[in-house]
C-alpha cells in the first residue's frame, strides 16, 4: 500500500484525497447558504471554534502522518543509509552534454545498490530513469559549474531495460536526449 | 484627461471593454488600473491562442521547434503580462480606493511600460529563435547561442525584455503600492472603502508588495550584472560571479517562487475584502479577522523558504538539510490554507451568501487554488519530488496556480468594474463564465497532474514517445473549454450596460 502511495500515481490519488472531501464540503456549504437558505445559521462562536480545532487537528495529523510515512521512500535517506551500511555499492559516473550522455557503464546488477554520480558540461540537464513499465523511478538535476556531482544511490529490484530521459529543458532537441540502462540478474 | 484613458479610448475592441467613467471624479484611481487590465486581456488573447496551438503542434505532429516556441511564449505571456498585470490593475485600483491616494505620476506609467515593453521584446526575441521556456533555464540562452541554435542578438534582446518585466514586478509595482500605503496625503474624495493594516484586505496587499521587493532584490542585482556584461558595459570577467549557473538559478527561484506566493497573498487579501460585501445578512465582516490575518502570516513565513523544494533533485549539491526544510515549509503553507478555508466557510455558514457571479468566480478560483496547493505540497515531499520533478505535474501546478489566481481576480473585477467604467456586466454570461472556467480549469489541472503521474515529461516535444498523447488530448480539450470561458468573459465586457439601465435578465434565469 505505502509502496504504491509513494509513486507518481500515488501522488495523484493523494492529491484527490486532499481535494475531494474539501471540495464536497465547500460546495455543500456554499450551495446551502446561498441557494437553499441564506439566513443566519445561528451557530454559536463556541461551536465554531470547536469545529476549527477539530479541522486543524485533522489537517495536522494527515500532514504529519503522510510525511512520516514518506521517510522510507526518500532517495536522500536511502542514499545516506546505503552509504553507511553497504560495502558492495556499484558506481556509475555520467556526464551530460546537449543532447547525449556519457556513462561509465550501462549494465547494473539488480538487488545491489548503485551510486549514480552525474555532471553537466554545458547547460542544465536531467537524468531520469524509467522502469520498463513506464513509471519514473527517480530524476536527478545536473547543473553545470558545480564542483561536486549530483549523486544518489538506488537499488533496482527487477532486471530489464530501463529508459533514461533528460527532464530539464535543454533546447530544441531536448526530447531526443535519451539513453538506456540494462539491469541484469545478480549472480 | 489622463494619458491612460486616451490610450484606452484609442484601442480597438479591447478599449471598448474598459472605457473609464469620467463622471465620478475617480479617474485618478481608475485610469492606469483600467489600462493595465485592458493590456492584460490583450496578452491573454495572445497566450490563449498559443495555448491552443501548443498541444496542436504535437497532436498534428508538426515541427518540434514550433512546440518549444509556443511553449516559451505561452508561459511567459500567461504568467507576466496577463496574470501579473491583471493583478497590478485590479490591485492598484483597490489600493487607491482603500487609502484614498491617486494612482498617477511616474510609477504607474513606468510599471505599465516596463511590463508591456519587456514582454514585447521577449516575444520578438522568441520569434527570432530564442526558445528557453518561461523560466529561462539559465545558462541555456548563452549555451544555445554558443551552439549556434539562436543568435546572441536574440539572447540580448530576450534578456532585456525579461529584465524590464522583472523591473516592473520587483521595483516599480511594489514601490508604487508601498508608497501609496505609507506615504502621501489621503484625499477623502478618492476613498471608496477605507481600510487599516489590521484589515486582512489590506494586510495581504502590504505583505505581498514587501515580498516582491525583498525576495526580488538579489535577482535584480544578479540580473543587472549579467545585462551590463551582455551590453559590454562591464567586462564578462566582472560578471563571472553572477553568470555562475548556481548563483543565477538560486536568485531566480527565490524570486520566482515568492512571486507566486506574493500574488497569492494579494489575491487572498482581495478575497477577504470582497467576500464580506456579498454576505446575505449584510454583516460585511469575516468570521474572524484574527484567523484570516494568521493565515496570511503563516503563508508568508512558510513560503519564503519553501522555494528550496525546487532543488530537491540537485542532491547533494543542495544539502539534504535544506531539502528537508523546504519539504516541511511547503506543507506548512497548507496550515495557512486550512485556516483560509475555515475562515471562508465559517463566514458563509454564519451569514449566508448572495450568490452573484463575481463572488462565485472568486470562490471557484479559490477551490482551484486549493487543488493546486495540494498538488504543490505533494510534489514538495522529497519522496514524491524525485518521481515528479520535471514532469507535467509541475506544468499542471504552474498553470493551475496562475489560472486559479486569475479567476479570482476576474471575479474581483466583477465587483470593481462598475466603479471603473460606470457599466455593469451581464449576470447570465457571468454564470456561464464561471461554469466553463471551473470545468476547463479543474479538467486541465487534473489532466496535467495525471500526465505527470504517468511520467510524462514537461517542456517535451514528443508526447507520442510513451503513449502520453492521451493526456495531451485531454489537456487540449479542457484547454479549449477554458478558452471558451475567456471568450464569454470578454464578450460580457464588450456587452456591458450602462449602470443606470435595468438588468433585464436575472441570474435565476441561468
Ligand atoms: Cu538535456
Amino acid at each position: 500500500m505505502l509502496d504504491f502511495l509513494f509513486t507518481g500515481w500515488g501522488a495523484f490519488w493523494m492529491t484527490l484525497f486532499m481535494l475531494l472531501p474539501f471540495a464536497f464540503i465547500f460546495f455543500y456549504v456554499i450551495h446551502r447558504k446561498s441557494v437553499v437558505d441564506s439566513g443566519p445559521s445561528g451557530s454559536t462562536d463556541k461551536k465554531m471554534s470547536r469545529l476549527e480545532g477539530i479541522w486543524l487537528t485533522v489537517v495536522f495529523v494527515v500532514f504529519v502522518g503522510v510525511n512520516l510515512a514518506s521517510l522510507k521512500f526518500m532517495p536522500t535517506i536511502a542514499s545516506a543509509h546505503a552509504a553507511t551500511t553497504r560495502t558492495d555499492i556499484q558506481s556509475i559516473d555520467l556526464s551530460a552534454k546537449s543532447w547525449a550522455y556519457e556513462l561509465s557503464s550501462r549494465e547494473i546488477e539488480a538487488g545491489r545498490p548503485v551510486r549514480f554520480s552525474g555532471r553537466s558540461t554545458d547547460t542544465m540537464h536531467g537524468f531520469a530513469v524509467y522502469h520498463p513499465d513506464g513509471r519514473m523511478l527517480f530524476t536527478m538535476m545536473l547543473m553545470p559549474g558545480l564542483s561536486k556531482p549530483t549523486s544518489l544511490v538506488h537499488t533496482f529490484k527487477e532486471p530489464g531495460k530501463y529508459k533514461v530521459r533528460c527532464l530539464e529543458y535543454c533546447g530544441v532537441a531536448h526530447h531526443a536526449m535519451q539513453d538506456e540502462l540494462t539491469i541484469v540478474k545478480s549472480n | 484627461m489622463s494619458i491612460a484613458s486616451t490610450i484606452i479610448q484609442n484601442t480597438p475592441i479591447f478599449g471598448k471593454m474598459f472605457t473609464v467613467d469620467k463622471s465620478t471624479g475617480l479617474e485618478e484611481i481608475n485610469a492606469w488600473p483600467a489600462l493595465m487590465i485592458m493590456a492584460s486581456f490583450v496578452w491573454l488573447a495572445v497566450a490563449g491562442l498559443l495555448g491552443f496551438v501548443m498541444p496542436a503542434t504535437q497532436i498534428f505532429d508538426l515541427d518540434t521547434g514550433h512546440f518549444y516556441t509556443t511553449l516559451t511564449l505561452h508561459g511567459a505571456a500567461l504568467a507576466f503580462p496577463f496574470s501579473f498585470q491583471l493583478m497590478m490593475g485590479v490591485g492598484l485600483h483597490r489600493s487607491g480606493g482603500c487609502v484614498g491616494k491617486a494612482v498617477t505620476g511616474v510609477f504607474p506609467a513606468l510599471a505599465f511600460i516596463t511590463m508591456n515593453l519587456g514582454a514585447a521584446l521577449l516575444t520578438v526575441a522568441v520569434l527570432m529563435g530564442l526558445k528557453v521556456s518561461l523560466i529561462v533555464m539559465y545558462p541555456l540562452p548563452i549555451v544555445g547561442a554558443q551552439m549556434g541554435i539562436w543568435s546572441m542578438n536574440s539572447v540580448i534582446l530576450g534578456f532585456t525584455g525579461i529584465y524590464l518585466v522583472l523591473a516592473c514586478m520587483i521595483l516599480c509595482y511594489p514601490i508604487l503600492v508601498l508608497k501609496m500605503l505609507f506615504f502621501g496625503t489621503k484625499r477623502p474624495e478618492l476613498v471608496l472603502s477605507e481600510r487599516s493594516l489590521n484589515d486582512p484586505g489590506m494586510l495581504g496587499m502590504t505583505l505581498s508588495a514587501l515580498t516582491l521587493l525583498i525576495a526580488g532584490t538579489p535577482l535584480v542585482i544578479v540580473g543587472t550584472t549579467v545585462l551590463f556584461a551582455l551590453y559590454g558595459i562591464i567586462p564578462m570577467t566582472m560578471a563571472a560571479w553572477a553568470t555562475e549557473p548556481v548563483v543565477f538559478q538560486y536568485a531566480f527561484f527565490i524570486f520566482a517562487h515568492n512571486l507566486m506566493e506574493a500574488m497569492a497573498l494579494m489575491v487572498m487579501s482581495a478575497m477577504y475584502a470582497t467576500l464580506p460585501l456579498y454576505l446575505a445578512d449584510g454583516t460585511r465582516k469575516l468570521f474572524s479577522n484574527r484567523i484570516a490575518n494568521a493565515a496570511l502570516w503563516i503563508l508568508l513565513l512558510t513560503s519564503v523558504t519553501s522555494f528550496l523544494h525546487h532543488f530537491i533533485t540537485l542532491y547533494p549539491n543542495q544539502p539534504a538539510s535544506l531539502s528537508y526544510w523546504g519539504n516541511i515549509m511547503s506543507w506548512g503553507t497548507g496550515i495557512g490554507a486550512a485556516l483560509s478555508i475555515f475562515t471562508v466557510l465559517a463566514t458563509v455558514w454564519q451569514h449566508g451568501l448572495r450568490a452573484e457571479p463575481g463572488i462565485i468566480a472568486v470562490l471557484a478560483g479559490f477551490v482551484l487554488y486549493i487543488l493546486d496547493g495540494a498538488s504543490a505540497m505533494v510534489t514538495s515531499n522529497i519522496a514524491w519530488a524525485f518521481q515528479l520533478h520535471g514532469t507535467m505535474w509541475q506544468s499542471g501546478h504552474t498553470m493551475t496556480v496562475i489560472v486559479a489566481m486569475s479567476m479570482m481576480w476576474m471575479g474581483v473585477l466583477y465587483h470593481h468594474y462598475p466603479v471603473i467604467t460606470g457599466r455593469k456586466l451581464d449576470p447570465v454570461l457571468g454564470v456561464w463564465f464561471v461554469r466553463l472556467f471551473a470545468v476547463g480549469g479543474i479538467g486541465a489541472a487534473l489532466s496535467m497532474l495525471a500526465g505527470g503521474a504517468a511520467g510524462m515529461p514537461r517542456r517535451f516535444a514528443a508526447w507520442n514517445q510513451e503513449g502520453w498523447m492521451i493526456y495531451g488530448h485531454l489537456i487540449w480539450i479542457f484547454g479549449l473549454i477554458l478558452g471558451a470561458s475567456f471568450v464569454v468573459y470578454a464578450y460580457s465586457l464588450l456587452k456591458s450596460r450602462d449602470i443606470s439601465s435595468p438588468v433585464v435578465r436575472q441570474v435565476a434565469a441561468a
